[in-house]
C-alpha cells in the first residue's frame, strides 16, 4: 500500500487534482481509441439514435418537461424582482440595489436564503397532504406552460385540446390552497384556503366562458392554432375581435392569479398570508414560485388568446425594403479561407483594444488593466447584440419569441403596476362582482359572438 | 358624471407618473446630505462634574440663534439680577425692553424678589456639622429653621453651592414638608388640635370661627401676616373642652365667640371687614 501511498503524500493539492484528470485522460482516449477502432462506439450511437427516434414522443415529453421546470424558477426570479424594483419605484423608492447591476441577482440571493431556512413541521398538522400541498400549487401552473406556444415551433405539445388541458391543470392549484389551508391545522390557513376555493372557483366561470368566444371564433381548442389564426395585420387579434371577453378575461386573470385588487387569499395584511401562514423555507418558497409563475402564465395565456401570441403587431420587411436596407446574412464563414484563422486569432485582442484605448484615454483615473477589462466586457456586450441580431434576423423563431415575450411581459408589468395601485376589495364584493357583473357579461359576449358568427357567414 | 372605474385609471395613471420621477431616497452612508444652510445640529445644555449647569446665562447661544429660537430666562452670573431673553410677544413686554434685552445687558425683572442676604455664619456651623453631606439634607434644612426660624431663599443658595445639591433639590425637600417654611414666621401662633374627643367637645366650631376670623386655614398665616394658625395635638389631656393654645400657653375660653375675640385681639382689629 506504501507504494502508492507515499508519492501520492508528496503530491502537492493542485496535483492531486491534476493528476487523476490526467489518468482519466488518459483512460478516456484509450477507450475511444479502442471504441473507434472496433467500430463499437459507431454501433452504440447509431443504436441510441434508433431508440429515440422510435419514441420519439416520449422524448419530446422528456425534454420539454425539463425544459419548462428549468426556465420557471429564472422566470419567477424576473417576475419578483421586477415586483420590488416596480412598485419600489412607483413609491418613489430605489428599491433592491445592492447584488448585481440595479440589484438584478437580488432574487437569487433571495432565493438561496429561502433554500437555507429550516423547513419546519408544525404539531398537528397533517404531514402528507401539508407535504404535498407546495409542490400540487407549483406544478399547477408549470404543467400549463407545457402547451404554451412560445414561437413559431417552440411548444411542448400541440395538442388539440390545448385550452381545456390548460384549464384542467391550472384548475389544480386550487386543490393545492385547499391541502395548505386544510392540513396546516390553523384556523387562518383554513380561512386562506377556503376564500382562495371560493375566489378561484367562482372566477373560473367567467374566465372559462370569456375564452368560449375565442374559441368560436378560432374554431379549434389548439393553442398553437389559435396563434396561428391571429397572424396578418394587427386587426386580425382577437383583442379587437373580442373587447369585452379580453376585459373579462384579464379581470378574472387577476383573481385567479390571486394577484391586488383581488388578492384576499393571501391578504398579507390581514390573514398572516393566509394558506401559507405554517409554511416555512423553500416549502413556503414553493407557493412563492407558484404565484410568479402564475402570473407569467395568466400574462402569456392572455398575450396567445387576444394579442397574437408571437405575431409581430406590424410587419417591418416593407419598411425596410421601402428604406432600401437590406441584409444579406447568410454568413459563409468557409469562405473566409485562412482569414477565419486571423479573424478567431485577433479579432477579440484587437477589439478589446480598440474599445479600451479610448476608455483609458478618456479617464485618466482608471488603470489600463481596468479599462482593458470594461473593454472586454463592452466588446462582450457588443457581440452578443450583434449575434443576437443576426439571430433575430435569420430564425423565424427568435423574433416570435421576443415578440412573446415583449407582449407577456407586458402584462406582467400591468400585473405589477395594479398591485402598485390598486387597494384589495371587500370578499363580499369580490364574490359579488363574480356572479352579479363577470357571469352575465360573459354570457352577453358569448351570445353576442354566437349572433355575429351566424349574421356574417348568412351574409357571406 | 363621473364614469364607474375613472378612479382606478386615474390611479394608475399617478403610478406610471411617479414611476418616471426621480426618487427621494437617500443612500445614507454613502450619500451624506449637508444640513440647512442654517442648521446647527443639535443644542444640549452641559453640566459640570457636580451635576451643575454649566450655562451661565451668557446669551452667546440666543443673540447667535439664526432662526430665533433661543427662549432663556435666569440670574446673571453675580446673582443679582434676573435676566431673560426671548421674543417680546411671549413675555408682553413692551419694545423697547425688548430691545434692552436683547442688547444682552442684563436688566431687572419687575417680577422678581429681591435677594435678601443672611448671616451665613450659623448656617456654616450646622453644614460643618453635618460635613457638607448632601444626603443629610433633612437634618441641616430642620436645624437651619431652628436657628433662623424659617428657611430664607439666600440659604438654600448657601447650603446649594457648598454641599453640592441643585438648587432645585433642596428648595423641593423644603418645599415638599409640611414642618418646614420658606416665609417668615408670623407674630402669634394659634393652635388647635382636632382628635375626635376635642372635635366632639366643639372643637369643629371652634376650627370654622378661627378660619373664619383669620381668614386663613391650619397651616397658613393671616393675610397681614400676623397669626399663624397651626395643628397641634391635645395628647388626650382635654376631657371638658377642646384643646386650644396661643404661642403654647393653654387657653380656656374655648366657645366660637371667645375664640372670634382672641382672634381679633391677636390681629390688633386690623381685618378690613370688622371696619366696614
Amino acid at each position: 500500500m506504501s507504494v502508492l501511498a507515499r508519492p501520492w503524500s508528496r503530491l502537492t493539492p493542485a496535483g492531486k487534482v491534476v493528476l487523476p484528470l490526467l489518468g482519466l485522460l488518459v483512460f478516456l482516449t484509450l477507450a475511444l481509441l479502442v471504441g473507434f477502432a472496433t467500430g463499437l462506439i459507431p454501433g452504440l450511437i447509431r443504436f441510441v439514435g434508433d431508440l429515440l427516434g422510435a419514441n420519439i414522443g416520449i422524448v419530446r415529453f422528456v425534454v420539454a418537461a425539463s425544459a419548462i421546470l428549468l426556465m420557471s424558477v429564472p422566470t419567477a426570479f424576473v417576475i419578483i424582482y421586477m415586483e420590488l424594483k416596480v412598485i419600489a419605484l412607483m413609491n418613489l423608492r430605489l428599491g433592491p440595489n445592492r447584488v448585481g447591476p440595479w440589484g438584478s441577482l437580488h432574487s437569487i440571493v433571495h432565493g438561496l436564503k429561502v433554500l437555507g431556512k429550516e423547513d419546519f413541521t408544525p404539531t398537528g398538522v397533517d404531514v402528507p397532504v401539508f407535504t404535498l400541498a407546495p409542490a400540487v400549487t407549483f406544478l399547477a401552473p408549470v404543467l400549463g406552460l407545457l402547451v404554451l406556444p412560445f414561437a413559431p415551433g417552440l411548444l411542448g405539445i400541440d395538442m388539440n385540446l390545448a385550452l381545456l388541458y390548460f384549464f384542467a391543470v391550472s384548475g389544480l392549484s386550487v386543490l393545492g390552497l385547499m391541502m395548505a389551508g386544510w392540513s396546516s391545522f390553523n384556523k387562518y390557513s383554513l380561512l386562506g384556503g377556503l376564500r382562495a376555493a371560493a375566489q378561484i372557483i367562482s372566477y373560473e366561470i367567467p374566465l372559462t366562458l370569456a375564452v368560449v368566444g375565442v374559441i368560436m371564433l378560432a374554431g379549434t381548442m389548439s393553442l398553437n392554432q389559435i396563434v396561428m389564426n391571429q397572424s396578418g395585420s394587427i386587426l386580425d387579434w382577437y383583442m379587437f375581435k373580442q373587447p369585452l371577453g379580453f376585459v373579462i378575461f384579464f379581470i378574472a386573470a387577476t383573481a385567479e392569479g390571486n394577484r391586488t385588487p383581488f388578492d384576499l387569499t393571501e391578504a398579507d395584511s390581514e390573514l398572516v398570508a393566509g394558506f401559507a401562514t405554517e409554511y416555512s423555507g423553500m416549502r413556503f418558497g414553493f407557493f412563492f414560485f407558484a404565484e410568479y409563475v402564475g402570473v407569467f402564465i395568466l400574462s402569456a395565456l392572455t398575450t396567445v388568446l387576444f394579442l397574437g401570441g408571437w405575431n409581430a403587431p406590424f410587419d417591418i420587411d416593407p419598411v425596410l425594403n421601402a428604406l432600401g436596407i437590406r441584409f444579406d446574412l447568410a454568413l459563409d464563414l468557409a469562405r473566409l479561407d485562412v482569414g477565419l484563422l486571423f479573424l478567431l486569432a485577433l479579432g477579440p485582442v484587437v477589439g478589446t483594444l480598440l474599445i479600451a484605448l479610448p476608455i483609458w484615454m478618456l479617464r485618466s483615473d482608471w488603470s489600463f488593466l481596468k479599462s482593458l477589462v470594461i473593454g472586454f466586457i463592452l466588446l462582450n456586450v457588443l457581440l452578443a447584440a450583434a449575434v443576437g441580431v443576426w439571430l433575430a434576423l435569420s430564425f423565424e423563431a427568435v423574433v416570435g419569441l421576443g415578440w412573446f415575450l415583449v407582449k407577456t411581459y407586458f402584462f406582467v408589468f400591468l400585473f405589477v403596476w395594479m398591485r402598485a395601485t390598486l387597494p384589495r376589495v371587500r370578499i363580499d364584493q369580490l364574490m359579488g362582482f363574480a356572479w352579479k357583473w363577470m357571469l352575465p357579461a360573459s354570457l352577453v359576449n358569448l351570445f353576442v359572438t354566437a349572433l355575429a358568427i351566424i349574421v356574417v357567414s348568412e351574409v357571406r | 358624471m363621473d364614469l364607474p372605474g375613472k378612479g382606478i385609471f386615474r390611479g394608475m395613471a399617478l403610478t406610471l407618473q411617479k414611476f418616471f420621477e426621480p426618487k427621494v431616497t437617500v443612500q445614507y452612508p454613502e450619500e451624506q446630505h449637508d444640513g440647512g444652510p442654517k442648521g446647527r445640529g443639535r443644542l444640549i445644555l452641559l453640566y459640570d462634574e457636580y451635576g451643575a449647569l454649566k450655562c451661565e446665562t451668557c446669551f452667546q447661544c440666543a443673540q447667535a440663534c439664526p432662526i430665533e429660537i433661543i427662549d432663556m430666562g435666569g440670574v446673571d452670573t453675580k446673582g443679582r439680577y434676573h435676566v431673560h431673553w426671548g421674543p417680546p410677544e411671549q413675555y408682553a413686554e413692551r419694545r423697547e425692553d425688548s430691545a434692552l434685552r436683547r442688547s444682552g445687558r442684563p436688566v431687572p425683572d419687575q417680577s422678581f424678589v429681591a435677594y435678601e442676604a443672611i448671616d451665613t455664619a450659623p448656617l456654616d456651623r450646622i453644614l460643618a456639622d453635618v460635613d457638607y453631606d448632601p444626603r443629610q439634607m433633612l437634618t441641616i434644612l430642620e436645624r437651619t429653621q431652628e436657628a433662623y426660624g424659617y428657611l430664607p431663599i439666600a440659604a438654600f443658595r448657601h447650603i446649594s453651592s457648598t454641599t453640592g445639591a441643585w438648587y432645585a433639590e433642596v428648595h423641593g425637600i423644603a418645599a415638599a414638608l409640611e414642618h418646614l417654611r420658606v416665609e417668615p414666621p408670623g407674630g402669634h401662633v394659634v393652635g388647635i388640635c382636632r382628635c375626635p374627643n376635642c372635635t366632639l367637645m366643639g372643637g369643629g366650631r371652634l376650627r370654622e370661627a378661627l378660619e373664619a376670623e383669620l381668614e386663613t386655614v391650619i397651616g397658613g398665616t393671616s393675610p397681614d401676616g400676623r397669626v399663624r394658625l397651626v395643628a397641634e395635638s391635645c395628647h388626650g389631656e382635654s376631657r371638658l373642652r377642646p384643646h386650644l393654645t396661643v404661642d403654647g400657653a393653654d387657653q380656656d375660653d374655648t366657645t366660637p365667640a371667645g375664640a372670634t375675640s382672641l382672634a381679633r385681639r391677636l390681629r390688633g382689629h386690623s381685618r378690613g371687614r370688622a371696619q366696614a
